[in-house]
């Protein structure tokens, strides 16, 4: 019975990961333009007919959808037009950034919006749960760009208490504290911008599902009880609060791989946005097509473990199920 | 007791200085490093085959491979070759080389390795430059290498001379797919730094300096790129030493200690114009617009002053080549109306221009143009709209992002356009790829304009004369014929600068004609050589 509503989802999943399979190689293709107009539009360099012709040819080996297929199946991305370097290789250089500057954010912006979520919701109608719903609103609608451009001018330019851009002193020679204090150096203020951009969302999320919470009975057992009022809130209304969150933050996590575009222009900051971004206006299919499929796959995977947990959170779930 | 030890102390701080001051100035003065920056960061691996073709992807090649002249701010100077003369009689040019050149690992530049090049560039073309005018080239000695033309040339010295990159035999010479050769000496050059490191996804550079440089040792031991789209901030916070600036920042930058450079007018932004259509293959039309469109207000709108009205002519106005005759149109939108309705349009009722029930209407496409590697968004769009419809023409404006409107002017979907390109105070060959379909039928910015024969016979000459007075007067000619005829209207030379910290001992320079083929940045290899 268990096994089985493991099972059930994954016909679906696999269906759709076939779907995005496609249209990883189709939506790129058909974006105006290609990679030797868009490599050749600024540059000094003027092809003749017969020049453009022949980069062209050497660009379009190797293309095909079955070619794609049977690549992928091998675990080979292909090669970037632009760095004539295997995907994987961009990508997993990448990578590791978006998860530092994205998945930092998220987490910190999960906790930190749940705990004063839930806090202001036990506080219902008092002074500072006014006063935190009102900054939060007007908090979340400020854009990042917003947030971003404020926190450079202050503390970057101003104050000069933190680095503009880059995600680390290039090619400094430190220990390995004090590279990772460089590092953390240069994540503070693009970070700071993320987390004021996801915060206040987790904020009223997290306050607007306590409130339901609290009105139902089994909190007022609980306080009947007499237990503690941190228990009561945490281990037995919160708990019933979390679902929205986690399905938040399994959304949030997948768009992982380019949600934070506006923070990494604005901080030179290094990631998959920038390199997606960097990809598309180059028409650099290759490297669109395995970024799109990375995304596409990350959303589906993160989705089916989704399935999953909401069953341990909640066991409704389950039985519903 | 302690006067003596005062007197030993004077002794060894005499002794001391006089040490240090008789250190060789290059060790005595060694900077560290230099950083410098840029938006996007990312250029491509620097050889010939793996950097990008653009300005920075070049110029990022440049710092380790040498070519056998360079350029500084007042022209042609030697690089490889010491020397060079040209034989008109035989079609030939002789390059007697520095024999302290040295490849990067070690070994001797040779004749033959420049001989090598041409040979390999014929077989895996690269495409900033062209082989199809040499025949032949043949090493003469140990230091001498003579190469051979089968017909004239014009811009063999811009081209040859100071664009190509001189490979090493010894490493190439086995190499089939240059494009994918990702081997660590596929770097290995006789510029002045050693290739050391790129990373993609931070778009960053190392260079350290090749101490056996036969122009000497680079003045900083390392050279780095890095990507950062803030240069006000980068260079007030001493995150970089040198950068691209917009003109609005130069004043305060001034006021932090940095110098500013401002180039000579190499870019220009021009309008394009579908030239193949119905009423734009009109060439009264064509001029009609030029009146139409007030380029001193686009200046002071959207430049906000930073920029100069730019030649009818194409060539800058900074050109050697420059014809101050080249034929101009004021703005006169009376003018303009009239030379429209001469061609059959008359007003409307609502003030607008109509031929048979039907009002003239045109799409004007505009998008982010890229400058010298940055992104620039377009703001002439607006102006020039306003401009065509307050004398009847109904302008449906289009902001589209840059490849998608390159691609729709690239297969003639378009009416007009907002462009731009650099290149025209460099080598007049410019003329060639921005104005004929041979020349420039891959490129967005070039007209591709064959219409008429006399330019057309005028632009081959122009390839064919290596006497410079000569060519001057074909070019001279070759401005007022497309002055007149007006494929695309050059609109204005934007600003360029870039600023620089002076602490770190490095004078920076525009190079006269741009590096190369005309790229406006400021970092010429010689900033860090002399």
């Amino acid at each position: 019975m268990r096994r089985g509503r493991y099972i059930k989802p994954l016909p679906a999943f696999v269906l759709a990961g076939l779907i995005m399979v496609y249209a990883s190689y189709r939506l790129p293709r058909l974006l105006p333009g290609d990679f030797v107009s868009a490599l050749y539009a600024s540059s000094p360099v003027t092809l003749s007919a017969d020049q453009e012709a022949q980069v062209r040819a050497y660009y379009a080996r190797g293309e095909g959808f079955s070619r794609y297929l049977l690549n992928l199946f091998t675990l080979n991305w292909g090669y970037s037009y632009a760095f004539l370097t295997p995907i994987s290789a961009l990508i997993l250089e990448a990578l590791p950034w978006s998860l530092l500057l994205m998945g930092g954010a998220h987490v910190i912006s999960m906790l930190v919006g749940f705990i004063a979520g839930v806090e202001a919701a036990w506080r219902r109608g008092g002074y500072v749960e006014r006063t935190g719903v009102g900054c939060m609103t007007v908090l979340e609608g400020i854009p990042e760009i917003g947030t971003g451009v404020i926190l450079l001018l202050v503390f970057a330019l101003s104050l000069g208490w933190f680095p503009a851009s880059g995600a680390e002193t290039a090619y400094a020679v430190f220990s390995p504290l004090g590279r990772a204090w460089d590092v953390a150096q240069h994540l503070a203020l693009p970070l700071a911008t993320l987390v004021l951009a996801y915060f206040p969302g987790n904020f009223l999320l997290t306050r607007g599902s306590m409130v339901m919470v609290l009105r139902e009975q089994f909190v007022e057992t609980a306080r009947a009880k007499g237990l503690h009022p941190a228990r009561v809130r945490y281990a037995h209304a919160a708990r019933n609060a979390l679902l929205p969150m986690v399905t938040r933050f399994g959304l949030r996590i997948a768009f992982m791989v380019t949600g934070a575009l506006v923070v990494e222009t604005i901080y030179a900051y290094p990631g998959l946005g920038t390199l997606l971004f960097n990809a598309i206006s180059m028409r650099d299919v290759p490297l669109i097509q395995g970024i799109v499929l990375f995304s596409s796959l990350m959303v589906l995977f993160v989705n089916l473990a989704l399935e999953y947990v909401y069953g341990w959170i909640d066991p409704r779930v389950g039985y519903a199920a | 007791m302690n006067r003596s030890v005062v007197k030993a102390a004077c002794v060894f701080v005499f002794l001391a200085a006089l040490i240090f001051s008789n250190l060789p100035g290059s060790m005595a003065s060694q900077i560290r490093e230099i950083r410098i920056s840029d938006s996007k960061g990312d250029w491509g691996y620097p050889n010939p085959y793996r950097h990008y073709p653009r300005g920075p992807g070049y110029v990022r090649m440049s710092w380790v491979f040498d070519t056998l002249i360079w350029k500084d701010q007042n022209g042609y100077i030697p690089a490889l070759a010491e020397s060079w003369s040209f034989d008109a009689d035989r079609l030939a040019f002789t390059f007697h080389l520095n024999p302290k050149a040295r490849w990067h690992d070690g070994r001797p530049l040779m004749p033959e390795d420049v001989v090598f090049t041409l040979d390999y560039f014929k077989k895996h073309p690269y495409r900033w430059i062209t082989v199809d005018h040499v025949s032949r080239s043949e090493a003469i000695g140990p230091h001498t290498v003579i190469i051979y033309l089968s017909r004239p040339y014009s811009p063999f010295l811009s081209d040859i001379g100071g664009t190509m990159p001189i490979l090493p035999k010894h490493i190439w010479g086995s190499v089939e797919d240059p494009e994918r050769y990702n081997d660590p000496k596929a770097f290995i050059g006789s510029g002045p730094y050693l290739f050391r490191d790129f990373n993609k996804a931070k778009g960053t550079y190392l260079y350290e300096a090749f101490t056996d440089y036969y122009q000497g040792r680079p003045k900083a031991d390392r050279l780095i790129y890095l990507r950062s789209g803030k240069p006000l901030i980068s260079l007030s916070t001493g995150q970089v030493d040198v950068a691209n600036i917009k003109p609005e920042m130069a004043e305060q930058l001034k006021g932090k200690g940095m110098v500013i450079i401002k180039d000579e007018r190499g870019w220009n932004k021009k309008l394009m114009i579908n030239h193949r259509k119905f009423p734009f293959n009109d060439k009264r039309f064509r001029q009609a617009l030029a009146y139409a469109v007030n380029r001193l207000e686009i200046i002071d709108k959207s430049q906000r002053g930073f920029a100069a009205p730019a030649s009818f002519g194409l060539l800058s106005i900074d050109h050697d080549m420059y014809n101050p005759g080249t034929p101009t149109y004021s703005y006169d939108p009376a003018k303009a109306r009239t030379l429209i309705e001469a061609l059959g349009y008359r007003s409307g009722p609502d003030g607008r221009l109509i031929k048979d029930g039907q009002p003239l209407k045109v799409e004007l496409l505009s998008s982010n143009i890229t400058v010298a590697g940055e992104s620039v968004a377009d703001r002439d769009g607006e102006v020039i709209k306003k401009q065509l419809e307050s004398i009847g023409i109904q302008v449906d404006l289009v902001n589209m992002e840059q490849a998608t409107t390159d691609s729709k002017v690239k297969s003639w979907s378009f009416d007009l356009a907002v462009s731009g390109h650099g290149g025209v105070s460099g080598d007049a060959r410019i003329l060639n790829e921005m104005i004929s379909s041979q020349y420039g039928a891959g490129s967005v910015n070039s007209a591709r304009y064959d219409a008429n024969p006399e330019l057309n016979r005028l632009l081959e000459a122009q390839m064919l004369e290596m006497d410079q007075e000569k060519r001057k007067a074909i070019v001279f000619k070759i401005q007022e014929v497309y002055a007149e005829d007006l494929p695309a209207i050059s609109l204005y030379y934007p600003d360029s600068m870039a600023a620089y910290n002076p602490g770190k001992g490095i004078v920076w320079f525009y190079t006269k004609g741009g590096i190369s083929k005309g790229i406006p940045i400021s970092q010429n290899k010689m900033s860090l050589i002399r």
